[in-house]
């Protein structure tokens, strides 16, 4: 018993290097508070697209989840302080995150578009270039750290841009009328509009796809931190057959009513 | 540290450098008076008066700032009659105005027991003879306990005037882009923690810094009567 527990020990020590991760246990860090992906119960149960994808990922691999909740804006310093394995926390993959951290293949993507209240002059704007020009001097909401407002700062820089910690209070501002319209992916705005405080506000009918810009991303990966290549190797094999026998694709319909999953190249 | 980095940070995080003095300024500049007028109504006779002084500084003190600045933000923000009222929404529905009503609330507290002591400490003799004189009681408090109070209150209120400038860096919770608030927007751009916020802690020391000299100054002149 005892030579069996030091030999896995030092298996662990070699084999993995994240060293604090117990055995057999996958942690994951998720954000939480960004529905339908990940909301967090008060218990600290995670629920959404990015647990199943979580728990889909850890049953093919072997290994017990084990979820730790985190802001979006800290996930990355995070897993590079070796806080958690990987991140799955509906991120995209982008050029200034991968300088940071690795990511598996993208699974899973989604169109971004603003919201804003209906019959106002944003509401009724139809094309991309009028768009972008109305946001000149607004007030948008975007979270802070995410592919939104790094588009955003890109492309609207005159805009008067709100961060915010989580997607709850840039929908409280929203609602309140301090901030004007918007930007997320399509999944976070429906969430807004499916609420009674969403009940006064509409898409701007203008979809932005991830592939338009590359501060927007290649689509949603796990985030692995660099130095661990053994199991970046074994995630991506593990998405693309979760991908490949549309088990991902169909926990994404549980949440979105629609199949985001992006096939394995 | 890169220094390329550190030549395109500081400029950045310096653009945060006025909106950390603005707030600084103006929650100050109400919460002192606030704060005075906190700090007589607490040494009244009247037991409503001071109770309510009392009261008043026992929720300030007793809360974190930040669920203050929360409650404000977004707990005021959700009531109907506040955002149609246009003098309260001015008040609540701005970042910036709402950080400076915070903390301007919660620095009148701590400057009216500060100031409270400094009340305390005149001696009941001084207030008689000012009274002999002929003083009213308005002139005596400006000419004589109002002053003494101040000298000895000074060196803690320095203190409190640092913990205002800490607390500024709350407000970036609530979007408002002082220096916190561009070293966290810094920082979801190119991760570099460590750099980003050793430069924010710097600004900060050097707005400290500005600020202790100046009240040690001030404390300085007047205690210029002292053997040194």
């Amino acid at each position: 018993m005892k030579l069996k527990s030091l030999l896995l020990t030092t298996f662990f020590a070699a084999g993995l290097t994240a060293a604090q991760a117990a055995e057999g246990e996958l942690s994951i860090g998720t954000e939480g508070a960004y529905p339908p992906w990940s909301m967090a119960d008060a218990a600290g149960n995670v629920t959404g697209f990015d647990a199943d994808v979580g728990n889909l990922l850890c049953a093919k691999l072997e290994l017990k989840c084990r979820f730790v909740v985190q802001a979006f804006d800290g996930l990355i310093p995070a897993l590079k302080a070796k806080r958690f394995d990987v991140i799955i926390s509906g991120m995209s993959i982008t050029e200034d995150r991968r300088k940071e951290i690795d990511f598996s293949i993208g699974y899973a993507e989604l169109a971004n578009m603003f919201v804003a209240p209906k019959g106002s002059d944003l509401a009724g704007i139809e094309d991309f270039d009028s768009l972008i020009k109305a946001l000149d001097g607004r007030k948008i909401g975007v979270q802070a750290g995410t592919t939104h407002a790094h588009y955003l700062e890109k492309n609207a820089p005159n805009a008067d841009l709100k961060t915010y910690d989580t997607l709850d209070q840039m929908q409280i501002d929203l609602a309140s009328g301090r901030v004007e319209t918007a930007f997320s992916d399509v999944s976070a705005l429906d969430d807004f509009l499916a609420k009674p405080e969403g009940k006064d506000f509409q898409l701007v009918d203008v979809k932005i796809a991830s592939s338009s810009d590359p501060t927007l991303g290649e689509g949603i990966g796990v985030g692995i931190a660099k130095e661990n290549t053994d199991l970046k190797t074994r995630v991506d094999k593990a998405l693309c057959e979760l991908v490949a026998d549309g088990s991902i694709g169909k926990a994404s319909e549980t949440w979105f009513k629609t199949d985001i999953s992006r096939p394995c190249q | 540290m890169d220094l390329d980095f550190i030549r395109l940070a500081v400029p950045t995080l310096a653009k945060g450098l006025g909106l950390t003095a603005l707030l600084t300024l103006a929650s100050v500049a109400v919460g002192f008076n606030l704060g005075l007028a906190l700090a007589v109504m607490r040494l009244s006779k009247n037991r409503l008066v001071s109770g309510f002084a009392k009261g008043y500084s026992t929720v300030f003190r007793g809360t974190p700032l930040l669920v203050q600045l929360f409650l404000f933000y977004y707990g005021l923000g959700q009531l109907a009659f506040v955002r149609d009222n246009p003098v309260l929404w001015w008040i609540v529905g701005d970042g910036v105005h709402c950080a400076v009503m915070a903390l301007a609330l919660n620095t009148a507290a701590y400057t009216s027991e500060i100031l409270r002591g400094g009340l305390m400490s005149i001696p009941g003799g001084l207030v008689e003879a000012a009274q002999a004189c002929g003083m009213s009681r308005l002139l005596c408090f400006r000419r004589i306990t109002f002053p003494l109070a101040i000298r000895q209150a000074l060196p803690a209120y320095g203190n409190e005037l640092v913990l205002v400038v800490k607390g500024t860096s709350l407000a970036s919770t609530i979007t408002v882009l002082e220096i916190t608030g561009h070293a966290k927007r810094l920082m979801s751009q190119t991760f570099a923690i460590l750099e980003v916020f050793a430069i924010a802690g710097v600004l900060y020391l050097l707005i400290n810094l500005v600020l202790i000299t100046l009240v040690r100054l001030l404390e300085a002149r007047l205690t210029r009567y002292l053997p040194r």
